[in-house]
């Protein structure tokens, strides 16, 4: 691991992470890709392309988020102290918003008239809705039938700002589903047509892209904790759906190992019940949406149903960097309930006056658990992905409560 | 290399090009089928088997309802495999190529060449195959004498085909449009420009598949190229017959003879 670690430097020239990762896909989107690759090499480092988007994580998104002290949650957990960097405090209420003002950049380079995404929580597909807005930019989002149903109030957010929401009933009407039907889409308007998949998953170079934007989470928790503490967190703790957050706030620090990552992922109703999305702690590699990496399947290779209680985590693969990484044991990938989660959503709530996302709760659920085992000394920073109010519906329905 | 070679021969000293069909393994169930693929092999030149994924990403909705059928009747690789024999037993002569997604070959690991070769399986279409791991497939599929037919579409870049032919053997299979299975073929001439382009770069036939639902466009894109593909239709005849399989098979029957006559030499 230490070497691998010194000379981290992924994915390779094939848009691989060692064996996961690659391009699978149809013929016709391999040079769709090769040019959003080439593309996106080139302004990568281009001062006019960082200034601009600079500005906008300024001035559209509110950054830099701020690292607060959860001084009352510490108290009650009776053990490591723990922190939250605020990333439910950007514009539209998550991380996923990082992405999409840089991808968008990247379409208007591209002379692109159209933008497409999947999403799941919605967070992603508002993120993206806003982002098309402001620049003017015709924009079309996929989401499960299923999940329009949960995030209705997503929907509507959506629509405000001018986007079309496709409803896709396909498959398990999930986030999956909705992916699949981007990708069609993308096949079929591709010439004028930029698609922004959502989280570190799909074909080279999207894993790279999504990491690469959201990785100023990680930056700035460097320069935040280095000014707060003098040192880096001893942990650092995120929820894993497709794992953008996670490598978010992971990637910077991949090098430093001396800081322990965390990633939790979704197990619904336990593991053993079979109904999670959890394929990096249950599951095994396979391909789908362009990429290898961990997935929940059976044997012949048929992609499973999921169940969270969390949109943004009810999907039955990962991003292949996170596949890598456990693989190669520089992250640990934990597991936490739908309860444990609920749990920790009520709690932050009452405790700090703040609520969290669902999918985040589960990244709270793990440091609830596991605060107590750690020194008081010791240092916890949990990327705080995104705020609840999406799921008050959700949380409501689980208290047995109908507005 | 026998029977897809034989094929393409077999059709030219006919006077006419090769008729392909895809069908899906287990729509609407095994039985039901085999039936269907009996009807097709007696009429088309070369048969794909189509192999049902819970997440198909390339196909338009009615192949994506076809593979969500089949997997709801519980079909699995081994019983697709146990269908493939069975058919062999009716006819040995016509090729059989299984179409499907990398997730399903990769399933079965190293033994998927053995079991598909027994089974009596001619070559494979992997949709989702990258060009890394093109040239492995080549060279496994080659050892045991079977072939692995690759895809290009009309946003290959030229470069891409010289080095997507190169690892192709059986013929090559031409997307007719930008765009998923059963949705409408718009630029014939983009067609005729690149299947012209692909055939000065391969000896391999070139075929042309997606869109092809009326007799006139098999009619016209047999006249430019080595052989046409027809799926969506022939699901959508099943569908409008309710899945009753006598009449499905008669309507096929019917369908299958016209494209026949429509791909022959004028
Ligand atoms: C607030 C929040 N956190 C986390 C996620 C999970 O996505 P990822 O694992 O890519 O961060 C989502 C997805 O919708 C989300 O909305």
């Amino acid at each position: 691991m230490t070497n691998k670690t010194n000379n981290y430097n992924y994915p390779d020239k094939n848009g691989r992470f060692g064996s996961f990762g690659g391009r699978y896909v149809s013929e016709t989107l391999i040079s769709a890709l090769e040019e959003l690759e080439s593309l996106y090499k080139k302004i990568k480092n281009d001062k006019k392309f960082q200034e601009e988007l600079t500005n906008d994580l300024q001035t559209f998104v509110g950054r830099p988020s701020p690292l607060y002290f959860a001084k009352r949650w510490t108290d009650k957990l009776n053990g490591a102290k723990v922190f939250l960097k605020r990333e439910d405090l950007n514009h539209t209420g998550a991380h996923k918003i990082n992405n999409t003002v840089g991808q968008v950049l990247l379409a208007k380079k591209m002379g692109k008239k159209r933008i497409i995404a999947e999403t799941g929580a919605g967070q992603h597909g508002v993120a993206t809705a806003a982002v098309c807005a402001r620049h003017g930019i015709e924009c079309i989002i996929f989401m499960g039938s299923e999940d329009i149903e949960r995030q209705a109030q997503n929907v509507y957010r959506m629509k405000l700002m001018g986007a079309e929401v496709c409803p896709v009933s396909s498959g398990t009407s999930t986030l999956k589903d909705a992916m699949n039907e981007a990708m069609r889409d993308w096949v079929s308007y591709i010439d004028d047509t930029h698609y922004i998949i959502g989280s570190v998953a799909g074909p080279h170079p999207y894993p790279m892209i999504v990491r690469d934007f959201n990785s100023i989470v990680g930056t700035e928790l460097k320069k935040q904790s280095k000014i707060l503490f003098g040192k880096y967190p001893d942990k650092i703790v995120a929820c894993v759906g497709g794992g953008s957050n996670a490598m978010g706030i992971f990637y910077p620090f991949i090098k430093d190992k001396e800081v322990d990552l965390i990633g939790v992922e979704a197990a619904g109703s336990g593991l053993s019940s079979g109904k999670h999305a959890a394929p990096l702690s249950d599951g095994s590699p396979g391909v789908l949406h362009g990429m290898k990496t961990y997935l929940m399947q059976n044997s012949d290779g048929q992609i499973l149903g999921t169940h969270s209680v969390s949109a943004g985590l009810d999907y039955p693969g990962v991003g292949p960097e996170h596949s890598f990484l456990k693989d190669m044991g520089r992250v640990h990938y934990e597991a936490a309930t739908d309860k444990e989660a609920l749990k920790a959503f009520h709690d932050l709530s009452r405790v700090e006056g703040i609520m969290p996302a669902l999918e985040t709760s589960h990244a709270l659920a793990w440091v609830s658990k596991n605060a107590k085992k750690l020194k008081k000394s010791d240092i916890v920073v949990v990327n705080l992905s995104g705020r609840g109010d999406k799921d008050m519906q959700s949380v409501a329905k689980a208290d047995g409560i109908n507005f | 290399m026998g029977r897809i070679k034989d094929s393409f021969e077999r059709a030219k000293n006919q006077e006419s090009k090769t008729l392909i069909t895809y069908y899906v393994a287990g729509d609407n169930n095994l039985n039901f089928s085999k039936k269907v693929f009996l009807k097709l092999l007696s009429y088309a030149d070369i048969i794909e088997i189509g192999v049902p994924f819970s997440d198909p990403m390339a196909e338009g909705s009615v192949i994506q309802r076809s593979h969500e059928r089949a997997l709801s009747s519980d079909i699995t690789f081994k019983k697709i495999l146990s269908l493939v024999n069975k058919l062999r037993v009716h006819n040995q002569d016509k090729p059989i190529v299984l179409m499907g997604y990398m997730n399903n070959f990769l399933s079965q690991g190293e033994s998927l060449f053995k079991k598909i070769k027994n089974a009596g399986v001619d070559g494979l279409i992997i949709v989702d195959l990258p060009y890394e791991e093109s040239e492995f497939f080549y060279n496994k599929l080659k050892d045991i004498d079977l072939d692995l037919i690759r895809l290009i579409s009309p946003t290959t870049p030229k470069k891409t085909i010289e080095k997507i032919v190169k690892f192709s053997s059986g013929f090559l299979y031409y997307v007719s449009f930008r765009g998923v299975t059963g949705a409408k073929l718009s630029n014939f001439k983009e067609v005729q420009d690149n299947v012209k382009y692909i055939k000065s770069k391969t000896k391999l036939p070139v075929v042309v598949g997606f869109g092809i639902k009326e007799g006139e466009i098999a009619q016209k894109m047999s006249k430019i190229s080595d052989g046409v593909v027809i799926g969506s239709r022939l699901i959508d005849i099943v569908q409008q017959n309710n899945f009753r399989l006598n009449d499905s098979l008669k309507f096929l029957e019917k369908s299958l003879k016209k494209f026949r006559r429509d791909v022959r030499k004028k």
